[in-house]
């Protein structure tokens, strides 16, 4: 995955283009960096293939580096595993899908998504999903809806991760994540490496999987919470140290030739998709795909097929079929059976759906009339803090002035917002030798910046912490819906420990902020350990965020009395990021 | 907190305690009257403010120390551990700079402003009155004037060269180099210098301001770490001055300029 350039897809803050597609990448811990490129990103399908641009594709990353690394290893042990992938990749080649799989720009294969819109608008549906994520809680902060969950099963090599792709694209839902049970490979031991290496092991059995893991996994990424997929290393049969971090899920896929071999996995799925592919086409698709693709002999592939595979198909994997809501003969080439489970789908989100924007606003009003939070500390308003604020909300300040002295005022806000950090005693020698009774602030400390105007803090931050890691996460107000959005998403490797400071320029509803901070939470970083920082908010955003989040601190330069019915700060000092970056 | 008086002579000190845990006599903090005045920040951004006793308090100079936290407590442990890398004291140094220029810029006299927000909506603010400057005394003086210019991006900002005399230090030290703005009689001054041991450098200063005809009441001293002694030494001979400053300790040998600058061995 590339995750070079992502803001260069981006060639607006206002609105994302609603017929430029992005897809949720599962994030990836770089497996050569080691730095986390944490939850989401989006890469747009006309810059790569579809494949690549896939959630599934978040898989290829560790096995490019198993690739790496196995050389001289048994490459037949390996490609076993493989086979989501690789079943793709020859369908792909083969072209036993022409049109759905092809790398072509999507608006050529789905309905365009501007027709979609108009189409959702005349049957009065609430909610239209653009490329952003929608929110996913109410304006108390809690999770309104959990994701939607789609099991897929079918017998292997019948064709579920191309199901689930089409499904993906076809629906134009963002935010979707494609679990597969392959990730859930348990770790052998070495009687059973022997087995492995003999080509003895049967892989299609449930106890090669850790349905446990898969459980806790799903039910996590199912209540919205940030969850580790482990790497499976299928040279070593352990599971890889860093494991993917998948966040921010409206629809979980979970896909594996077991899927439904656990009830407490069906319990959580909503719908249940069994891809019955006949098997004569099943193991043409094996043989091809070992024979050709990897170099293996016919009478391996059979005999394994023979000895594990199919028992297994009939034994524990047909019988599951009567647990499947829908039945999709012959896979993905049933574009009646996928239309009808895509129509299913987009039906259910749309019911999840609901607009928090209109629903907070009138809240507000009743929100302003409370007493102040206890977490909110505005600046102290000294002759100085006051004659900065004058000269940024001067809408005759021209933008070197706006930058200057902003600037001025962020370090003052910053180095204020550090002061509540606790600290620890530590005796330090001086320099006449004597012992000096001082603090040290020990603690782990990120910043996380929204993007764009919270970025302009990043400097400020910089000049009072000057080793600060720095987050991003990029939220948008969908016009139509005046929602926000959530875009992109990276954040510190191990931020669940760290005091966070969660920057951006203005706070209006507090709309974006409450979703920055709910995604926060959701990777387990503790309410009293947020602190955000804003240079001017209103009070009614003011109060909808400590009504959702009481413990958060807010720290902000001045709090303005009143936010007008477009959204906007009054007083307030226009736009802030138009004016600081000079795009109005 | 404790209180104690002073024996001296002339002016009554009010030393206060500011720790009240603390029975370290080097964090005495002194706090000398503050007497309310035009443009006295206000009261939360300072520790406790002894209540003079006398009228003649009124007159008498001030001390203004930082608001302490968790924050500032740190900088200055900071500063003072021995351990300290050099790039580390410069950035922290830099930092505690930056909060006393700051504050520092509190007591510049402002006038207020009405002016328009991009929406159209008026907000009453506050503006700078125009005519101050910096002066920073060489060397480690110089060390201040880059936050200085970093808030004020245009300041004037004077230069002194004050030594001491290296055979004799009982002999008052001697003004060697004094480059300052023109019309400095009519500004507010800022005189930057970390440290005040025995306050021997800045009186000398402020004498050679004077002599410039710079008004006692225009003179802001701005620096980090003073020793009670130096303030008793300055404040006694020009009880006008104010004093801006982060702790008052009687151990203040930090070799700051040697240090920032990275000569020391």
């Amino acid at each position: 995955m590339d995750f070079s350039n992502p803001f260069g897809l981006y060639t607006g803050e206002q609105q994302f283009p609603i017929t430029s597609p992005t897809w949720p990448v599962t994030s990836a811990e770089d497996p050569l960096s080691g730095h986390v490129t944490s939850a989401t990103g989006h890469v747009t399908s006309s810059r790569r293939s579809r494949y690549q641009s896939h959630p599934g594709a978040v898989r290829e990353e560790p096995e490019e580096e198993v690739v790496a690394a196995g050389t001289g290893s048994s490459e037949g042990t390996r490609t076993r595993k493989l086979s989501q992938r690789q079943l793709s990749q020859v369908l792909e080649r083969s072209g036993d899908i022409p049109v759905l799989f092809s790398a072509k720009p999507l608006s050529k294969e789905t309905p365009d998504r501007k027709c979609e819109k108009k189409e959702g608008k005349r049957e009065s549906i609430q909610v239209i999903y653009t490329a952003g994520r929608p929110p996913w809680y109410d304006s108390t902060g809690h999770q309104e809806a959990d994701a939607f969950v789609i099991g897929l099963c079918g017998g292997s090599a019948s064709g579920k991760t191309s199901v689930a792709k089409v499904i993906v694209e076809a629906s134009g839902v963002p935010w979707v994540v494609i679990l597969s049970q392959d990730c859930f490979y348990k770790e052998y031991n070495e009687k059973e490496k022997e087995l492995i290496a003999k080509n003895e092991f049967n892989f299609d059995h449930p106890d090669a999987f850790d349905f446990a893991l898969i459980y806790k996994t799903l039910k996590k990424l199912k209540s919205g919470k940030q969850v580790k997929v482990p790497v499976y290393d299928y040279v070593t049969h352990r599971r890889k140290k860093v494991w993917n971090t998948v966040y921010g899920a409206n629809v979980v896929i979970f896909e594996g030739i077991l899927a439904f071999a656990d009830k407490r996995l069906t319990d959580l799925m909503d719908l249940k998709v069994f891809v019955d592919t006949d098997s004569d086409i099943r193991l043409a698709r094996r043989l091809k795909r070992d024979i050709s693709d990897r170099g293996r002999d016919l009478t391996s592939v059979l005999k394994q097929y023979n000895t594990f595979v199919k028992p297994s198909f009939d034994t524990y994997i047909a019988p599951t079929m009567s647990l499947a809501d829908i039945v999709i003969p012959q896979g993905v080439e049933n574009d009646v059976a996928l239309q009808l489970i895509i129509r299913h789908v987009k039906r259910e989100l749309d019911r999840r759906g609901y607009v928090t924007r209109s629903k907070t606003a009138p809240y507000n009003d009743r929100l302003t009339e409370l007493p102040l939070p206890d977490g909110l500390d505005i600046l102290p308003s000294t002759s100085e803090v006051k004659v900065l604020l004058t000269i940024i909300r001067d809408k005759t300040t021209s933008r070197d002035d706006f930058i200057f002295y902003s600037q001025r005022l962020m370090r003052l806000l910053l180095e204020h917002s550090l002061t509540f950090l606790p600290v620890t005693p530590e005796k330090v020698t001086t320099f006449r030798g004597e012992e000096y009774d001082g603090v040290a602030f020990t603690g782990k400390l990120c910043a996380v910046s929204i993007v764009r105007a919270g970025e302009v803090m990043e400097t400020a931050i910089h000049s009072v912490v000057k080793d600060i890691s720095i987050g991003k996460i990029l939220i948008q107000t969908c016009q139509d819906t005046g929602e926000p959005a959530l875009h992109y998403l990276r954040l510190p490797y191990g931020i669940a420990n760290m005091h966070v400071i969660l920057m951006d320029a203005t706070v209006a509803t507090g709309a974006a902020a409450m979703m920055a901070i709910r995604i926060l939470l959701d990777h387990e970083v503790p309410e009293e350990s947020i602190s955000f920082v804003c240079l001017i908010a209103s009070k009614p955003g003011v109060q909808a965020i400590a009504y959702a989040f009481p413990k958060v601190r807010i720290i902000v330069g001045e709090m303005d009395p009143d936010i007008d019915e477009y959204y906007h700060i009054c007083p307030g000092l226009g736009n802030f990021g138009d004016r600081f970056f000079g795009t109005s | 907190m404790r209180r104690q008086q002073s024996t001296e002579q002339g002016p009554l000190l009010i030393l206060y305690r500011i720790s009240a845990d603390s029975t370290d006599p080097r964090h005495l903090h002194v706090v000398m009257s503050v007497c309310m005045m035009a443009g006295t920040p206000p009261d939360n951004f300072f520790l406790p403010v002894a209540k003079c006793s006398g009228a003649a308090m009124d007159e008498f100079s001030r001390l203004h120390i930082l608001k302490s936290n968790n924050q500032i407590s740190w900088l200055q442990t900071i500063l003072r551990n021995v351990k300290t890398s050099h790039g580390d004291f410069v950035f922290n140094a830099d930092r505690l700079i930056r909060l006393v220029i700051e504050e520092a810029l509190n007591f510049l006299p402002t006038h207020d402003k009405t002016v328009h927000t991009p929406k159209g909506v008026p907000y009453e603010g506050k503006a700078f009155n125009k005519g101050n400057c910096g002066v920073s005394l060489v060397r480690s003086g110089e060390a201040m004037e880059k936050s200085l210019r970093e808030c004020c991006r245009s300041i004037r900002i004077g230069k002194m060269l004050i030594r001491h005399d290296d055979d004799d230090s009982s002999k008052p030290p001697k003004v060697i180099y004094v480059r300052l703005p023109p019309d400095i009689a009519e500004r507010n001054v800022l005189l930057m210098y970390p440290l005040m041991n025995t306050g021997g450098t800045i009186h000398q200063s402020i004498r050679e301001l004077k002599k410039n005809d710079v008004k006692e009441e225009r003179i802001i001293i701005c620096t980090l770490f003073v020793t009670p002694d130096s303030v008793r030494h300055i404040c006694s001979d020009f009880p006008k001055v104010r004093i801006l400053t982060t702790e008052v300790n009687e151990d203040c040998a930090l070799h700051f300029g040697e240090r920032y600058f990275g000569t020391d061995k």
